[in-house]
């Protein structure tokens, strides 16, 4: 394994386009939710805040710049929450609830 | 002579170069990071259990909460994460007193937060939406509400409580920092310390959506 790390200095011009960015999906989120799409509106929330989320991972946390078993390690995270809340939801959306008899 | 050693930043003895001992760091911290998404997570998936139960009463319960101050919040907590990050920027660059600042800013950004969600609380407490302690809420939903703020409680005051921790790191590594423990070669307290700045940022930016916006038209 090599123990060589790359140092990459973000430059300031884009730590501030990441936050540009990120005020623009905040409006975004805000603005969808004032508006009535159905089930629309929980799809947009979710996909802007996945967005803002990879952004702050990729740029500010440097997973992007850093060793690539970091993003091995990051996305186990997320694989494992989607793990639970699947199959979680699995039972709860495709079983009836039986009152016990007693 | 250890004191002597430690003011010189060298690498612990277990590492063979400073390289490697930052690579240890990075990996151990996103290892912390991904428990902590299971911690939140675990809550994560019983809201999610009981929105799909009850989704009328999450409607109701979400549009008592405070849609200006969340968004305002979100934008705190955001703009907390640019001075984050340009802190370490600044270590990497061994700008020791930008770093200062920038840590400065960044706690201060999130005691902003922290005193909003205060004043949140306090008005909830006021409209009797607070569980168990002073709740009421009338017609069929009531439950599917109360639920609803209970897991609003549990999953805020969780997340203020990394918040706070997350202040209180930051303040210890600007003290090492205005001691100048940190240069060119070794600046990881800030780098690790950022990365937990950061996922408490990712956790509001999933909270705010599920608890301020499931329903305002």
């Amino acid at each position: 394994m090599s123990t060589k790390t790359t140092e990459h200095v973000a430059a300031p011009a884009s730590l501030v386009d990441v936050w540009l960015a990120l005020m623009a999906l905040l409006a975004v989120t805000v603005g969808s939710a004032l508006v009535h799409l159905g089930s629309l509106n929980v799809v947009i929330n979710l996909s802007v805040s996945v967005a803002k989320t990879l952004l702050v991972a990729t740029f500010y946390m440097h997973l992007r710049s850093r060793e690539p078993w970091l993003r091995v390690v990051a996305a186990a995270g997320v694989v494992w929450l989607a793990m639970l809340i699947g199959l979680s939801l699995v039972d709860y959306l495709t079983r009836t609830e039986l009152p016990s008899p007693w | 002579m250890a004191a002597e050693v430690l003011t010189r930043n060298a690498t612990a003895e277990q590492f063979d170069a400073p390289g490697q001992e930052r690579a240890a760091a990075g990996l151990g911290m996103w290892v912390f990071l991904a428990t902590e998404v299971l911690f939140f997570g675990a809550i994560l998936a019983s809201y999610t259990v009981l929105r799909v139960r009850v989704p009328d009463a999450f409607a109701a319960g979400s549009q008592r909460t405070d849609m200006f101050w969340g968004t305002v919040e979100t934008a705190v907590l955001l703009t907390s994460s640019t001075t984050m990050a340009w802190a370490v920027r600044a270590a990497q660059l061994a700008k020791r007193s930008q770093v200062t600042h920038l840590l400065a800013a960044t706690m201060g950004l999130g005691a902003v937060f922290f005193a909003i969600h205060v004043h949140e609380y306090a008005h909830d407490f006021a409209d009797k939406l607070v569980p168990g302690i002073r709740f009421a809420y009338e017609g069929p939903l009531a439950g599917g509400v109360e639920l609803f703020f209970f897991l609003y409680y549990v999953t805020t005051l969780l997340h203020l409580t990394h918040l706070t921790i997350g202040v209180a790191v930051l303040g210890v590594v600007a003290m090492l920092n205005h001691r100048g423990r940190f240069d060119r070669s070794y600046y990881t307290p800030v780098e690790i310390a950022g990365l937990y700045w950061h996922f408490v940022d990712i956790v509001w930016i999933f909270l705010f959506p599920l608890f301020y916006l499931v329903s305002r038209t």
